[in-house]
């Protein structure tokens, strides 16, 4: 095959693999859960006294991504990140921002610099410090396994779905 | 300040082990006085000495009791202190993380934010971004060379819940092989809600897509350096990529389209010799530069945008006819972290007044890449061209456009997080004129 349509070809064959639905390509990726692999939801947390009870999917990952700033009650959104190394906060990076540690570092550091994010989200060092922030800060969002939630913050259906329901979306993987 | 808070957070706790001691002690004093007195009874004989050792105890039960609900009082008391202690700052929480990025929280700060203080709001944040250069090319009166780009310092802080100001201070080539300092963009920003953010100062012209995207940071860039059509003005570019002036921004209802705005109006590029490109002071004339960008990025494509823009202004050349200045641009981009594809076309077109015909220059460059672990292989393919009677860029901007086209191809490979070293080869055909190859070993790092 000549040089320039082969190039073309291959260019062609990566835009496919590109443009093809990235929860598709997901989906494959993820390794298969055992049946005796006991279910663990990650749950999504606001502050109390946030009016939002519901979020699509769509409108967590733009949450999780600084694409918005404020809460319906004017609070400004503060995104609650787990320090790297927990499940909780894989399952975030993998499954709302579809990224590895360093894409998640270089997006927002580059969307703090051109002005598209206001701020880049707190990074707490655990679940108990994390739910007290939580609790503490009024546009406050973040997550937290079932089992750790408890009455101080408000969990956020997503989908229409709790944690506890079947086709609930976030889940961590006990690999 | 911080010590302060510290105590405020810890006194309550332990006057509450302070007063838990004492309810020992008292409940110790009162056996040990029951004991004497119990020891004291063996050696007394007949009912009366019983009945009085029992109202002494029963009245002692009373003093202790009465003694254990004056210190739960107390301790509610404290515990109310506390809670109206911690609340103000609370509230005033999300100012203080504006400013912090990524930094771990401890568990103080997490639990019980410390009160606000003035010093606390104008802290600076700062972030930077540099590169160092080798390369050469077969242009004559060139050389091979080692070249500090640009070190820009990113400045930023939060000055309450909605203001921002943010700077990029910019040590850049200057006259004479020398350093010069440049602020490229200083801007006071007030954010509404997501719908409307308004900034004053001077800022990057929403002209498509790169010079939004990368500003004066090469370490984000995937190339070694900015297409033909972006360069900025001081490196010979021919768009107004800087200017002074305001701009509103936001989000335009639109469901999952995500469709922006934005509207700018500024003193535009100057066209007199002598005067800096970016007018950062005084106006050349009346007329302002106004530049309205609309821009899509709909949910079920992540990482693409798509828009178009349209910036209009009137050159004021000196001993020259006045010059209408009308650039349209349109991109699509794809930028997601392992695949990215550029495209942007443009027209800048210029329009003297009392000639018959205007003088159009199109261009365009496409971009693609793909990252492979740490290794992220890149192609560029860029053109322009401009008329060799073209009234402005030669004559006003002193910058030889003409017919440039021609592929760049290079690898990019991130060492670590915060450094990347970068190969490219770039040719560029050119009208009347010999092609020029040229290659460059970048080191762009983020600091």
């Amino acid at each position: 095959m000549p040089p320039m349509p082969a190039l073309l070809v291959s260019l062609a064959v990566i835009l496919l693999s590109e443009l093809s639905p990235p929860g598709i390509v997901h989906a494959a990726a993820r390794p298969p859960r055992t049946r005796n692999t006991p279910r663990q939801a990650l749950t999504i947390i606001v502050n109390k006294s946030n009016p939002v009870e519901n979020l699509s999917f769509a409108e967590l990952r733009k949450i999780f991504l600084g694409e918005r700033s404020r809460w319906p009650n004017g609070h400004r959104v503060i995104v609650a990140m787990m320090e790297p190394g927990y499940a909780e906060r894989k399952t975030i990076l993998r499954d709302v921002y579809r990224m590895t540690e360093t894409e998640y570092r270089d997006y927002f550091l580059q969307g703090t610099y051109t002005g598209d994010i206001p701020a880049s989200p707190k990074t707490l060092s655990s679940p108990a410090i994390l739910r007290k922030f939580v609790f503490n800060a009024p546009g406050a969002i973040g997550y937290l396994l079932a089992s750790d939630v408890d009455a101080s913050v408000r969990v956020v259906r997503i989908d229409g779905r709790l944690p506890s329901d079947v086709e609930y979306k976030l889940q961590i993987d006990s690999d | 300040m911080r010590f302060h808070i510290l105590g405020t957070e810890t006194s309550p706790i332990s006057r509450t082990d302070w007063a838990i001691v004492k309810r020992i002690f008292a409940v110790l004093l009162g056996i040990l006085v029951s004991t004497t007195i119990l020891d004291g009874q063996q050696t007394e004989t007949g009912t009366d000495a019983d009945t009085q050792t029992i109202k002494a105890l029963m009245r002692r039960i009373e003093q202790l009791e009465a003694a254990d609900k004056q210190l739960q009082a107390r301790v509610e008391q404290l515990e109310k202190v506390q809670q109206a202690l911690a609340q103000p700052s609370i509230t005033q929480l999300p100012t203080h993380l504006s400013v912090s990025s990524e930094a771990p929280a401890n568990e103080q700060s997490a639990a019980l934010e410390p009160e606000k203080s003035d010093a606390d709001e104008t802290l600076l944040n700062i972030r930077g971004f540099g590169d160092y250069s080798f390369h050469g090319d077969t242009q004559k009166g060139t050389s091979t060379s080692f070249t500090f780009g640009q070190i820009d310092l990113f400045i930023t802080s939060h000055l309450s819940d909605r203001f921002r100001f943010l700077t990029d201070l910019v040590f850049e080539r200057g006259r004479g092989n020398s350093y010069e300092e440049d602020l490229e963009r200083v801007l006071l920003e007030y954010r509404y809600n997501d719908h409307l953010k308004l900034a004053v100062g001077r800022y990057h012209t929403a002209i498509g897509y790169y010079n939004l995207a990368f500003r004066h940071s090469g370490w984000f860039q995937t190339a070694t350096g900015r297409p033909f059509l972006f360069l900025f003005e001081d490196e010979g570019g021919i768009l107004p990529t800087h200017n002074v002036g305001v701009s509103a921004s936001g989000l335009i209802p639109s469901g999952n389209v995500g469709l922006h705005y934005i509207a700018e109006i500024g003193n535009g590029r100057a066209s007199r010799p002598g005067f800096q490109s970016v007018q950062n002071f005084v106006d050349e004339n009346h007329h302002k530069s106004l530049n309205l960008a609309l821009f899509a990025r709909p949910d079920a494509v992540p990482g693409l945008q798509v828009g178009f823009s349209v910036y209009r202004d009137v050159l004021a050349p000196a001993e020259l006819a006045r010059i209408g200045e009308t650039i349209l641009a349109g991109y699509a981009a794809l930028a997601r972290p392992r695949f990215e594809w550029l495209n942007e076309a443009l027209v800048i077109r210029h329009a003297p007044r009392g000639l018959p015909h205007v003088f159009d220059t199109p261009g365009f460059y496409t971009q693609i890449s793909r990252r492979f672990g740490s290794y992220r292989p890149y192609l560029r393919y860029q053109y322009v061209n401009a008329s060799d009677d073209e009234p402005v860029f030669l004559s006003v901007y002193n910058t030889p456009v003409g017919l440039q086209h021609g592929p760049s191809v290079g690898l990019r490979y991130d060492a670590t997080e915060s450094v990347a070293i970068k190969l490219q080869y770039d040719y560029t055909a050119l009208r009347h004129q010999q092609a020029i190859s040229g290659l460059a070993l970048q080191l762009g790092f983020a600091f």
